[in-house]
């Protein structure tokens, strides 16, 4: 009997025993998958990629910015091999190395034909003008096995002269010009002040003028409307130049002046 | 009927017995328990979140310069020495508990002038144990080509 007794109470101490070792074992399992963080190389070389993707974008943008404004055709491949070089020098150690390809020959942009030499194209002096610049860019990050990771950027602006009207109303005597400017996307720009753009009529550039931007239902979109005072005939022509924030430029013309007295 | 006295006295003392020795066989289990968890609590120490957090301090780091410079701004700022402008847009773009340093390279290294762009005290950046810095590279502004590597150092307070 008294054994039997002194079993009993054994039990009890090493079931306690069991369920401590219980609940330290459960305790340290559930502790290290809450508190699990592995930290992946890889994650740091996301950031780098991406700056170098986002860069490649912006340089596309000032290649075209130089273009547009000095109509050197070479620059944005003087860019890129610049580019190159910089790049490795920006990310030492990294074994970063870039590659690229300026597109040639006629390709369509955001529903427009145009013809790029170099990467660049630009189709100037029309009613619906255009600057562009398209490059597919490669990067190689060899010290985390990276290679041959592609993409397509382009830098794009187009203006439309959508109307040009000179009004002719008693001794008021003045053109308004109606214009829609938009980039790649496309997109509308509507960040445009008067200082961005140029206008001439029938090649001569007037004294002043006016820039009003609003919602236009008529055209269904967002319209600059430029005004020039004190026009006194019909103008035979009417040139804008357009130099966006980017300082991307693109020039559009036309004949197609009407004539209202309303 | 002495004899069933001193059986009696005999049983009583056993069952006295038998329920002390439950009663220290109760405690003991609970100490044992009661130490288990014990040890468990004294033991938990906070984890080492330091790579998480530099991580995480890098990513947003990343995301606020990449937001600036989707708008067009980060290239002005820089390139045209709005080197204010810049901090603020930082300050207003991180979390208020991530104080931040920014220093401006050209692509050899060389850092270009410019006032300290900095959010928090420097003894907290000497402190900190989880120092984050992030690289950004922008290439130029408007239709110049002229690389500036922006390194930001963050760490949370």
């Amino acid at each position: 009997m008294r054994a039997a007794r002194g079993k009993k109470g054994q039990f009890i101490i090493i079931a306690a025993l069991m369920l401590s070792i219980m609940i330290l074992a459960v305790s340290t399992v559930i502790y290290g998958t809450v508190t699990y963080y592995r930290q992946e190389r890889w994650e740091e070389y996301v950031t780098i990629v991406d700056s170098i993707k986002t860069a490649s974008s912006n340089l596309l943008q000032i290649g075209l910015a130089n273009y547009s404004q000095t109509s050197n055709p070479y620059v944005l491949r003087d860019y890129f091999n610049q580019w190159m070089r910089d790049v490795r020098k920006a990310y030492p150690g990294l074994g970063v190395d870039l590659s690229y390809s300026l597109a040639s020959g006629i390709r369509s942009a955001y529903g427009v034909n145009l013809n790029y030499s170099l990467g660049l194209a630009r189709t100037w002096n029309q009613q619906v003008s255009f600057s562009a610049s398209d490059a597919t860019v490669s990067i190689d990050v060899a010290s985390m096995g990276l290679t041959g990771y592609n993409f397509s950027s382009h830098a794009f602006l187009k203006m439309n002269i959508r109307d040009a009207v000179w009004y002719s109303k008693e001794s008021k005597r003045y053109v308004l010009i109606y214009i829609s400017v938009e980039k790649e996307g496309p997109e509308a720009v509507v960040t445009l002040q008067k200082s961005n753009f140029g206008v001439k009529l029938s090649g001569v550039t007037p004294p002043a003028f006016s820039v009003k931007r609003y919602y236009s239902r008529t055209y269904s979109g967002f319209i600059y409307e430029i005004q020039v005072n004190s026009i006194d005939a019909l103008p035979s022509s009417a040139e804008i130049t357009l130099q966006d924030t980017r300082g991307i430029k693109t020039v559009s013309y036309t004949t197609n002046i009407q004539q209202s007295s309303d | 009927m002495e004899d069933l006295m001193t059986k009696a006295k005999q049983t009583r003392n056993q069952r006295s017995s038998k329920g002390q020795m439950r009663v220290i066989e109760a405690v003991m289990a609970s100490l044992i328990v009661v130490s288990a968890v014990a040890f468990l609590y004294a033991s938990a120490a906070t984890p080492s979140s330091q790579p998480q957090e530099t991580s995480e301090l890098e990513k947003i780091g990343h995301n606020v310069l990449h937001d600036i410079d989707e708008q067009g701004l980060l290239a002005r700022f820089v390139y045209r020495s709005e080197w204010a402008n810049l901090t603020s847009a930082l300050v207003v773009s991180l979390p208020t508990n991530v104080y931040f340093n920014l220093t401006v390279y050209d692509v050899n290294g060389n850092p270009i002038g410019h006032p300290l762009m900095q959010y928090g005290n420097q003894q907290i950046f000497d402190s900190s144990k989880a120092v984050a810095s992030v690289s950004y590279i922008v290439p130029g502004y408007q239709n110049n080509y002229s690389p500036r590597v922006l390194v930001l150092k963050l760490v949370r307070g």
